[in-house]
């Protein structure tokens, strides 16, 4: 049977609150169901003293929620969008993702933050933008972005159970996405990933709702017999070069792609990195796909217009192999 | 401000071609002039190269794992002095001493040759296979050489006429390459002569023996330490033959070149192939410092680690293949040096003895020499001494 992204979460949340007492869901209108509908019902379940709605101050909750991690709870926190993660930055930064560091371990800051980023229907330049790239530059934050609602199930209790803190991105424009759970599978370990779709000619790169857009990509190439490898990294931080450098090894071209800006993103990072371990495997510049450098345009069709997504994949993969674009 | 280019300098008598294996500097890094920059290795062991100017290090030309030649350019150093022109760059060469006269430098106005454009996996197979890329049409982006252009320049070498056959086997290692290259000049350019004669160890097993039992810590001692002194002793005794030729036969210049002491190689033979490591002034050496030297350079032999001074300056070599070896064999000169000494293996012979015969362990050596340097005589008489000695119990210990 197949759920959506939203049903999924919710069903994983569900049966962690079960599972371990420690766990509590905090943020805003999360007893009500949250804006999105993730925690319809739990409240209901499992007492609203364990799914905590809190007041409006992205600043507060952090801080709140680090606390109770501090001292020895499991808390979930939900940022209802990344773009609001402005307001928690300096706990985060500062004391979330400092405290196992400066107490040399004696510290420990068990938590989640589920934030929901991307753009999707016009939801305008503050509500719409793709900002992990932020967060990835913080030793001690573990930044997570799932591609599909059966990777988020299984990435979400491993961040939960972690043990230490968690950027848990979802992409709005994956919460509609079906797909089947595969019961009892083993979770997903943080910090590993996925080869989504093997091929010979290209690496193509990607995470979050670019997954979709590079299988789609993939797919379209090999009518052309091109053959592209999928990558999901999963987690952004800790980055798996292992099967970067596994698959770069084979194909020798690789594309990144992502939907935040290319200015500083994480694609500038893997991108430098490949050019530095992997110098000899390349046979072609390493390619970023990622939006132009400007803010998320609220009418849909300019939305439509600047995001990144298939069509640019193709072209990057084309121009790699020196091929012409392909006729649209 | 000017660059200059670092090169690959001539650091053995034959060498040809290196295989950078480390960068010790990254660009960006300053350096001072003779400072280490780059580990290479070479047909015989692994050298560092030092740089030639201080500066800073702007571009590596040539990638770990690739190979140049002498004389290639591997780097370039931006030094920071700001010279009006390159003609200020000879100056400074000649205050240079002497000893760094095979590390050159030039002063680059302009870069020296086009850089042909290609990816780094491309440039990698070409290396591999000793492809040069000025020969291969590049179909990347702004002509760039890549990967399938390097795979296809190779496939069609390998199925291109007589030569299908040749170019798909692998080519030859460095250092057999340049084992190649020595015995074909010396079959090619030295006139060898050879002779002979049998040499008892009894005595010397006895010399040996009773050392042995005299001195348990100290190293054992090997025929081949006997060998190596007793040599050195008979080419003090023969300056003739202690010289290498030098310049052409039908040239006015041609001259024997004497050398300064009893420096003497000995041929290890190693994986794949063979090192000649040299035991310079032999002569001032007694047997157990000989024994420790001996092994350590033959250990480092094995390991590809000799240093380049280690093999250079012999007029002679010794050549023994042991107890599984031939009972008599001929050696190829090694250029430059001037003579090779072949040692068969032990065995047991009849000997006649005041009258009667007698069983004694006896090996037959033979003499190759540089029929330029030595004639006939000199050579018999070399050997005749050399076999006195060895049968002798006159050695120094210490």
């Amino acid at each position: 049977m197949e759920h959506t992204f939203i049903e999924i979460l919710r069903r994983a949340l569900d049966e962690e609150l079960t599972r371990d007492a420690a766990v509590h869901l905090l943020g805003e209108d999360v007893a009500a169901g949250g804006a999105f509908g993730v925690t319809k019902g739990l409240a209901q379940k499992h007492g609203e003293k364990r799914v905590r709605n809190t007041p409006i101050s992205e600043a507060a909750i952090t801080g709140l929620a680090t606390g109770a991690a501090l001292c020895g709870l499991k808390p979930v926190l939900e940022i209802m969008f990344i773009d609001f993660a402005t307001l928690a930055m300096d706990c985060l930064v500062n004391q979330t993702a400092k405290y196992r560091y400066m107490s040399g371990g004696q510290l420990a800051v068990p938590m989640v933050v589920r934030t929901q980023a991307g753009a999707a229907g016009g939801a305008a330049a503050q509500h719409s933008q793709s900002l992990e790239s932020w967060f990835i530059h913080v030793p001690g934050l573990v930044v997570v972005a799932p591609s599909s609602p059966a990777e988020a199930y299984g990435l979400l209790k491993s961040s939960i159970r972690f043990g230490e803190p968690v950027l848990f991105i979802e992409h709005k424009r994956l919460y509609t996405m079906k797909e089947a759970l595969v019961e009892d599978a083993e979770l997903p370990p943080i910090g590993k990933a996925r080869l989504v779709r093997p091929g010979d000619d290209v690496t193509v790169i990607v995470y979050s709702a670019m997954v979709r857009d590079a299988l789609m990509a993939a797919e379209s190439l090999a009518r052309d017999g091109i053959s592209v490898e999928v990558i999901d990294l999963r987690t952004l931080v800790p980055l798996d070069m292992e099967s970067i450098a596994a698959s770069v090894t084979k194909t020798h071209r690789v594309v990144i792609a992502h939907e935040a800006v290319r200015n500083g993103g994480v694609g500038a990072e893997i991108a430098a990195r490949i050019g530095t371990e992997l110098f000899d495997e390349l046979d072609a510049p390493v390619s970023r796909v990622g939006c132009d450098f400007a803010p998320i345009p609220f009418a849909p069709e300019l939305e439509r217009a600047l995001l990144p997504g298939t069509g640019d994949i193709v072209r990057a993969v084309r121009e790699l192999l020196g091929l012409a674009p392909a006729r649209e | 401000m000017s660059l200059v280019v670092q090169e690959i300098p001539k650091v053995g008598l034959v060498m040809e071609a290196v295989r950078v294996t480390r960068w010790l500097k990254n660009i960006g890094d300053s350096v001072s002039q003779g400072e280490p920059l780059v580990e290479v290795e070479t047909e015989k062991s692994v050298v560092e190269i030092e740089a030639t100017a201080a500066g800073r290090l702007t571009e590596i030309l040539v990638q770990v794992g690739q190979e140049a030649s002498v004389g290639d350019p591997i780097a370039r150093i931006e030094t920071g002095k700001t010279e009006p022109a390159a003609a200020e760059a000879p100056k400074s060469r000649t205050a240079e001493p002497a000893r760094r006269s095979h590390l050159k430098a030039a002063v680059l106005e302009s870069r020296a040759s086009e850089r042909i454009p290609s990816s780094p996996v491309a440039r990698r197979l070409a290396a591999e296979h000793g492809l040069d890329l000025a020969g291969v049409t590049g179909s990347g982006p702004r002509g760039r050489v890549q990967l399938d252009d390097v795979k296809r320049a190779l496939g069609s070498q390998a199925g291109s006429g007589p030569s299908a056959a040749a170019s798909a086997t692998p080519t030859l290692a460095p250092m057999r390459r340049a084992l190649a290259r020595a015995m074909t000049l010396s079959n090619a350019t030295v006139p060898q002569f050879f002779v002979e004669r049998a040499v008892e160890w009894t005595a010397l097993h006895q010399v040996r023996k009773a050392f042995d039992a005299q001195s348990a810590q100290a190293p054992r001692l090997s025929v081949n330490d006997f060998l190596l002194q007793a040599v050195a002793r008979v080419l003090i005794e023969f300056p003739a033959l202690n010289a290498t030729f030098s310049g052409e036969p039908d040239s006015p210049g041609a001259r024997l070149v004497p050398a300064s002491g009893a420096h003497i190689g000995l041929v290890v033979a190693v994986e794949n192939g063979l090192l000649v490591p040299v035991i310079h002034d032999v002569e001032q050496l007694g047997l157990v410092e000989l024994a420790r030297r001996r092994t350590e350079c033959v250990e480092r032999a094995l390991h590809g680690r000799l240093k380049r001074e280690e093999l250079d300056g012999a007029t002679f070599s010794i050549s023994n293949l042991g107890a599984r070896g031939p009972d008599r064999f001929t050696a190829i000169i090694n250029p430059p040096q001037s003579a090779i000494l072949a040692v068969g293996r032990q065995r047991d012979c009849v000997v006649p003895r005041d009258k009667s015969i007698e069983v004694r362990p006896l090996s037959q050596l033979t003499l190759t020499v540089d029929h330029r340097v030595a004639d006939g005589r000199l050579a018999s008489e070399f050997l005749a001494r050399l076999v006195e000695i060895l049968e002798g119990r006159e050695w120094r210990v210490d």
